[in-house]
Formats: C-alpha cells, sequence, structure tokens
C-alpha cells in the first residue's frame, strides 16, 4: 500500500543501533546533485527539440486546425455513421476484453513458473536455467509496444482479429506475469508447506494455498489490465486493427472532421463507462489503487484485502466473465485457425529469416543513436507537459473531504468534477490523435511528438497522483493545527513533502512507460526510433528493424534500471 | 508390540544448521502403538525432531526410517504416499485463511483426491459428512461455513486438529498442538488424538508435564539436542522433570 509514502520523511534516527546517523549536508548536496542534473536534462532536451534556424509551426496546417474546432459543436450524427459507430465500439470492447484474457492466461502461468514458492526446495539446473531464460524473455516481449507487435503481426497475418488479440495478450501478459508472481511470493507459505507435507498433489496445494490469498488482488490487477487495454485497442487502430481506433485513423485521414468529434464523444462514452465500471469492482475486492497498481508497491495478502464482502454487482461483474469472453470471441470472429495457415508459416518463416543478421539504417551509427536521443527527448518534454497538467489539473482531482457542507462544497464538487472530466478526456484520446493533431500545426520533429505524448501522459499522471494525494494521511497537519499553528503553514508543512514524494515517484515511474510509448507517436510520423521502426517496416528492410528494435530495447532498459534505482533512492 | 517393525527409527540421527547443532546423536525407536510425549526447555531442540519426524527435514547426520523408509531416499509419489500416512500438527497452524473453515479441513482429504476433484471442491465443497463429524468431535461443528480468519486462535488450533483427523493417518507428529488452549480443553484435544481409532502412534511435544503423564505412554526428555531422559510415562517423577527443566 502506500503507507510508506504517505508518512512524512522521518527524522535522522540517530540512537537506533547500527545505523549511521545521516549527515545533514549530505542530503542536502544529494538534493541540490539531484536538481541540477534534471535542469540540466531539460535544457538539453529544449535545446535539442528546438534546433536554432528550422521552423515549427506549420502555419499550412492551422487552417485545418481551425477547421477542426469549427466543427467542434456539429458531430456527425448521420445513421449510417452512426451504425458504424456503435459496431466500431462494440469491436474496440470486444477486442480489450479478449487481449485481456488472453494476457491473463499469460500472466497466471509464466506468474507460477516465475514465483518462488511454487518451486519449494533446491531445484535442478535445468529449470534454474529455463526460469533465468523465461524471465529475459518476458522482460524484452514487455519493452517492445503493443503497436509494434501489432505492426509485426499484421505483416504475418493480414487484417485479422487475432493481431489485436495477440499484441495486446503479449507484452500485457509478460507484465502480469511478473506481477502475479510477486504477488504469489507474498503469500505465507506455511500452508503451502503443511499440504506438501500431508502428501497433496502440486496443482492440488498451490490452488488451495495461494488461490484463496491472492484472488481479489489478482482480480483487482485484472481488471486495471482491462482499461489499459481499452485504451490500446484504440492505439492499435493505426495498424489497421478494426474498432474505434481504425474509424478514428480513417476520418482523419480524410480529413472529415464531423466524423472525428463523433468517434472521440463515442471513446469517452466507452472509457469513461469502464472506468467507473472497473473502479467499483476493484473497490469491492480488494483495497488497491490503480497508483499502487502502477508501481508495483509491495504488498502482502491480508493488506489489500477489502474488508466489506462483495456487492451484488461486483458478483454479477464476475459470473458475466466467461459468458461475455464467449460473445467476444463470437463478435470479433476470432479463429485461431490463421496461426496454422499455409501462408502464415511461410510468412513467419520468411519475416524471421530476414530479420537476422540485424543492420544499420542509412547514416549509420549515428542516424540510430541520434534518434535514439530524439526518443529520450521526447520522452523527457512529454514529462514536462504531464507533469503541467498534473500540477494545474491534480489538487482538483482529489475527492473532496467529506467534512465540508454548503454551496461552497458544492462548487468544489463541480471543480472536482471538471477535473476529473479533463483528465479521462486527455487519457482516452490516444496518443496517436494527439500526434495527429499536433502535426496539422507543428512540422514533423520531437516537439509534436512530445506535445502529443504529454497531453495522454498528463491525463495518466493526474489520476495517478490525485489518487495518491486522496488517501494521504491528514493526520499530522490536524495535529499541527491543533497545536495552534496557522493554517497555510501547518497545510504546506504536513502535506508538502509526501505530496511531492508521491508526483515524484509517480513521474519517474511514467517516464519509464513514456520512453515505450515514444513507439506510437514515432509510428504517425513524429520523431525517434518508433518513426524509423515504422518507415524500415513499410519498406520491408528487416535487418534495420531489428537493430532499431534492439536499440529501443536497450533505451528502455537503461531507463528502467536507472528509475528503478532513482525510485529506492528516493524512497529510502 | 514385539515382531512388528517400528513406525520411528532413528540411529544416531542428527541436524545441524549451519554452525548450530539443532539435534545430535539421537537413538529413538518407537513402536506402533505407543504415545510418546517430547519434553525439554524452549530451545532444547523439539521442534527440530519434530520436523524431522514428519519429513519436512532430512538429518545432515546419521540414518532415519519412518514405517521402515527413508523419506530422503524416495521417489517424489513414493514419498507422498508416505506423507499422507503422517499427520502433523505445527505451532504455526499453517491454516489458510481467506477460505471457509469446511476447505480447511478438506486440505487433510488432498492426499488422496485427484486434482480435478481437488479443485471442484474449492467451488462446491466434497464429503462434507466427515468434515461435519470431525468439527463435532472438536466442539466446532458451528463453524463448518465460518470465515477461517474470523475464528479465535484456540478455534483455529481446533480446526487444525479436525484437518488432521480427516487424514486419517497412522503416525501423528503433533508440535505443542495445545499450547494456546485452556486446560479443559487441552485435556479433551489430546484425549481425542489419544483415542481416535486411526492414529495409531502419536508423538506430541507438550510444555505441561502433567498431561504428557496423564495421556502419553512415554516421556522422551531433550536437552541441548540431545535425550537425556526416556521411559515409561508411569515412572517419571518430579526429580526428572526437575533435571530436565533446570537450566543447564
Amino acid at each position: 500500500m502506500t503507507l510508506g509514502l504517505d508518512a512524512p520523511p522521518a527524522p535522522p534516527t540517530a540512537s537506533a543501533p547500527g545505523r549511521k546517523p545521516v549527515s545533514g549536508r549530505r542530503a542536502l548536496l544529494r538534493k541540490l546533485v539531484t536538481l541540477v542534473a534534471v535542469a540540466g536534462l531539460l535544457a538539453w532536451s529544449v535545446h535539442r527539440a528546438l534546433p536554432s534556424g528550422s521552423e515549427l509551426v506549420n502555419h499550412g496546417g492551422l487552417a485545418l486546425l481551425d477547421d477542426l474546432a469549427a466543427t467542434a459543436l456539429h458531430p456527425s450524427l448521420e445513421a449510417d455513421f452512426l451504425g458504424v459507430v456503435l459496431d466500431a465500439m462494440a469491436t474496440t470492447l470486444a477486442l480489450a476484453l479478449l487481449g485481456t484474457a488472453g494476457a491473463l492466461v499469460i500472466g497466471l502461468i509464466g506468474g507460477l513458473i516465475l514465483s518462488d514458492v511454487a518451486w519449494a526446495g533446491a531445484l535442478p539446473w535445468p529449470v534454474r536455467v529455463a526460469r533465468l531464460l523465461l524471465r529475459g524473455a518476458l522482460v524484452a516481449v514487455r519493452s517492445v509496444h503493443e503497436l509494434v507487435w501489432a505492426l509485426f503481426f499484421v505483416s504475418v497475418l493480414g487484417l485479422d482479429p487475432l493481431v489485436a488479440v495477440l499484441a495486446l495478450a503479449l507484452p500485457f501478459g509478460a507484465q502480469s506475469a511478473q506481477v502475479f508472481g510477486e504477488t504469489f511470493d507474498a503469500v505465507p507459505d506455511a500452508p503451502l508447506r503443511s499440504l506438501r507435507a500431508a502428501g497433496a498433489k502440486r496443482c492440488s496445494a498451490l490452488a488451495y494455498a495461494l488461490l484463496p490469498g491472492t484472488a481479489p488482488l489478482l482480480l483487482s490487477y485484472s481488471f486495471y489490465r482491462f482499461e489499459c487495454a481499452l485504451r490500446s485497442a484504440v492505439v492499435l487502430g493505426v495498424a489497421g486493427v478494426g474498432g474505434l481506433g481504425f474509424e478514428l485513423t480513417v476520418s482523419l485521414q480524410s480529413r472529415n472532421w464531423g466524423e472525428v468529434w463523433t468517434l472521440v464523444a463515442a471513446l469517452l462514452v466507452l472509457a469513461a463507462a469502464v472506468e467507473l465500471w472497473s473502479n467499483r469492482v476493484r473497490s469491492d475486492v480488494a483495497v488497491v489503487t490503480c497508483a499502487d497498481w502502477s508501481v508495483g508497491q509491495e504488498r502482502s495478502g491480508d493488506e489489500g484485502r477489502s474488508p466489506r464482502g462483495l456487492s451484488r454487482s461486483t458478483r454479477w461483474s464476475l459470473a458475466l466473465t466467461v459468458p461475455a469472453i464467449a460473445v467476444a470471441w463470437w463478435w470479433a470472429g476470432l479463429s485461431p485457425a490463421g496461426l496454422t495457415s499455409a501462408r502464415t508459416q511461410d510468412l513467419a518463416g520468411r519475416l524471421l529469416g530476414d530479420l537476422w543478421p540485424p543492420a544499420l539504417p542509412e547514416g549509420g551509427l549515428r542516424a540510430l543513436t541520434g534518434a535514439a536521443l530524439d526518443t529520450v527527448t521526447m520522452a523527457v518534454l512529454a514529462m514536462v507537459v504531464a507533469v503541467v497538467i498534473t500540477l494545474v489539473a491534480g489538487p482538483w482531482a482529489s475527492r473532496p473531504r467529506a467534512d465540508r457542507r454548503g454551496p461552497a462544497a458544492w462548487g468544489r464538487w463541480a471543480v472536482w468534477w471538471t477535473a476529473r472530466l479533463l483528465l479521462l478526456v486527455l487519457r482516452s484520446i490516444p496518443p496517436t490523435v494527439w500526434a495527429v493533431v499536433a502535426l496539422l500545426g507543428l512540422f514533423p520533429g520531437v516537439l509534436p511528438g512530445a506535445l502529443a505524448l504529454g497531453l495522454y501522459t498528463g491525463g495518466i499522471l493526474g489520476r495517478l497522483v490525485a489518487e495518491a494525494w486522496e488517501t494521504m494521511n491528514l493526520k499530522p497537519r490536524e495535529s499541527l493545527r491543533n497545536a495552534g499553528v496557522p493554517r497555510v503553514v501547518s497545510a504546506v508543512v504536513s502535506v508538502g513533502p509526501p505530496s511531492a514524494n508521491h508526483l515524484v515517484t509517480y513521474t519517474l515511474y511514467r517516464f519509464e512507460i513514456c520512453v515505450r510509448d515514444t513507439a506510437v507517436v514515432g509510428v504517425v510520423g513524429a520523431a525517434g526510433l518508433g518513426r524509423l521502426l515504422s518507415e524500415r517496416l513499410a519498406a520491408f528492410d528487416f535487418p534495420v528493424v531489428t537493430s532499431v528494435l534492439l536499440a529501443s530495447l536497450l533505451v528502455s532498459l537503461v531507463v528502467e534500471i536507472l528509475g528503478r534505482r532513482l525510485r529506492r533512492a528516493l524512497r529510502a | 508390540m514385539s515382531g512388528s517393525s517400528p513406525v520411528i527409527r532413528l540411529l544416531g540421527a542428527g541436524r545441524r544448521f549451519g554452525s548450530h547443532e539443532a539435534l545430535c546423536d539421537l537413538d529413538l525407536t518407537v513402536h506402533a502403538g505407543e504415545r510418546v510425549a517430547v519434553l525439554g526447555t524452549s530451545g532444547a531442540g523439539k521442534s527440530t525432531l519434530l520436523a524431522l519426524l514428519n519429513g519436512s527435514l532430512e538429518p545432515t547426520t546419521g540414518s532415519m526410517e519412518i514405517f521402515g523408509e527413508n523419506p530422503a531416499r524416495l521417489p517424489a509419489p513414493r514419498r507422498r504416499l508416505l506423507q499422507r500416512r503422517i499427520g502433523s500438527v505445527s505451532q504455526e497452524l499453517a491454516l489458510i485463511e481467506q477460505v471457509r473453515v469446511v476447505h480447511n479441513v478438506n486440505a487433510g482429504r488432498l492426499g488422496r483426491w485427484s486434482t480435478a476433484r481437488a479443485l471442484a471442491s474449492l467451488v462446491w465443497p466434497r464429503s462434507l459428512d466427515v468434515v461435519r463429524d470431525a468439527l463435532d468431535r472438536v466442539d466446532l461443528g458451528w463453524a463448518l461455513h465460518e470465515r477461517t480468519e474470523r475464528l479465535s486462535g484456540g478455534e483455529r488450533q481446533r480446526v487444525a486438529i479436525a484437518r488432521l483427523l480427516v487424514q486419517e493417518p497412522e503416525l501423528v507428529v503433533a508440535d505443542e498442538p495445545v499450547s494456546s488452549l485452556d486446560p479443559v480443553r487441552a485435556a479433551g484435544i489430546l484425549g481425542l488424538l489419544g483415542t481416535s481409532p486411526t492414529v495409531s502412534t502419536l508423538v506430541v511435544s507438550l510444555h505441561q508435564p502433567a498431561l504428557a503423564r496423564e495421556h502419553c505412554t512415554r516421556v522422551v526428555g531433550l536437552r541441548q539436542g540431545r535425550i537425556v531422559l526416556d521411559r515409561p510415562a508411569a515412572d517419571v517423577d518430579d526429580a526428572d522433570l526437575n533435571d530436565l527443566y533446570t537450566l543447564a
């Protein structure tokens, strides 16, 4: 849970045995060094994104932006088109559901294999080597963006619903396997050992000892994943996967702004409905916020359990899961036959053969590092945009405390709704659409990509931080106020440090994801490794694709390792 | 009982954890039908001895046979069959907290159930009659469908005993099974373990010598990992116990 973050920084405990007293001067110095480093990174990014001399704003596209804004109040409402929209909504929902189901199957199996608790005792070395390989493979699978997976699958399977399901299930499954493995390992192992000691088979013992304790957490995580899958299913539209994302891409390309607005409205309705429902189920089965899931806080089985039983709506949701998956399967027209057809095998064989050995793109290593640096720059600037959005909207998007009443409280609730809605709009519209819009007004480059990613990430970061702020412990503020400290001072002193702590933690975490997400805005032509990748994919230049993939794997690994170390250092 | 092969046979068995020698050079033979109380101060090695006997630890020196077989040398399926005949209750009750009591009792039967049957029972509890009967015997008949985490410490201990009863083991290895029960209940549970038709042999560690003399046929005293007392329960007098519990 977030307890560790809620607590204001503990004063140095010099009296604790075996612990070195923290030097105040060194703490200050460390802070200064971090500040200078971050400022340097920002300055470098801005410098890279705004090369002097070249033009940034595309005056020719501004008229189109005007058109776009002008049609906001005149969405396309023709009956034919509305039918298409409803159809697309159902398809997106079905693909997200199937993708999540696939991811959970991979996650459960992978999580059991990765968890230590399932393998009691010493392991023979082949098993240990296989587990290590699997762990590495899962890291590689999840660091490739689902859109890139979709582009690969499209080139093998053609326009098949399998593309969307596989592209969602693989990276999400790899991520789930890691989370599930950690969840299983947090369960006390005494019951499992005792069942095994009484002669129970491995499968039955695992089911009895692990499932009851972890089921609420696994369910909560599954619903969180479903929300993510819905957003990603829309993004996949760029790769030709059917549904709202695809319709949006078509309407944007044909500059049919009325249709774009209708589709955006449909997207918002769908996203809001799924988030409300998922939030309700998650708060019912386990007390874990989205923020907890995304950062992967350590939690034990007991802590996360909801004190109340399941509500009726949750029970219905769970009971309808399997029928819903069957309906989605039928609606999407999913057929695993496409996987084994001769054409698929032929294409897959040729693709795999072409991918190796890797080759450098035109311009050599210099072009590749340039694209990698563009990617990092884009992610840094996107985070600046996202943090600004969070600082502006976040405080208002935290649920107001219930202790106030009267007209002032009503106003506060109205502001709360507005802020939540703004964040919902920002994160529900896929970054690809933001990027296409940004590319109308700006010339292709780092800046439109960063802007698009920043708007989208701001919607997510704002929600995470707002939710974390909601659960903050207010007792220190009360006690300061009771001690006669003025209101403002007590608020700043008690709430400031933990809020800043939340913001920094989630910003670092989102930065890692943002680096991975740059692939998305690259595909629609912004900049960075993603752009290089989609250009080379379109040209069937697979040896270069391999080296670009390896470069982006390297970048995201480096960022993830640095980010994790930094987060741990900040928490300590 | 002469002639039948012993249930437990330890020959010079010892167990060390790193450099710490928890048990050393134990010779112990237990025949079917015996009820052995293991006494000793905390840290004397009682829990380690019982962990050896239920097969969850292996001796680092010497040899150990249970029902004539060395569990460490058996292939996994045969070891499972052997472990099914040994029932154990430990200080950490090892109950699954989040499920209803019926599942925790049924967990004792997992050794004889197929995986499919075990999974089905998690959804729709099987063999309710046996479970109800076992719970009645530990005075918990009312708790059949209660959530395990809602029970008190003593009640949970009795759930663990009920789980043991449905397992129908031939040898019971119980590590302080009555430590959190009141004296009347403690006597009741030990009586149950002593008179259960399926349990023929019992090895139990206790903190109350009086219970040992009343419910067991033999007393084994441990001190610093060695057996310092091994006598029929009727012959154990206060002087022996004083020796055992005097700190060296």
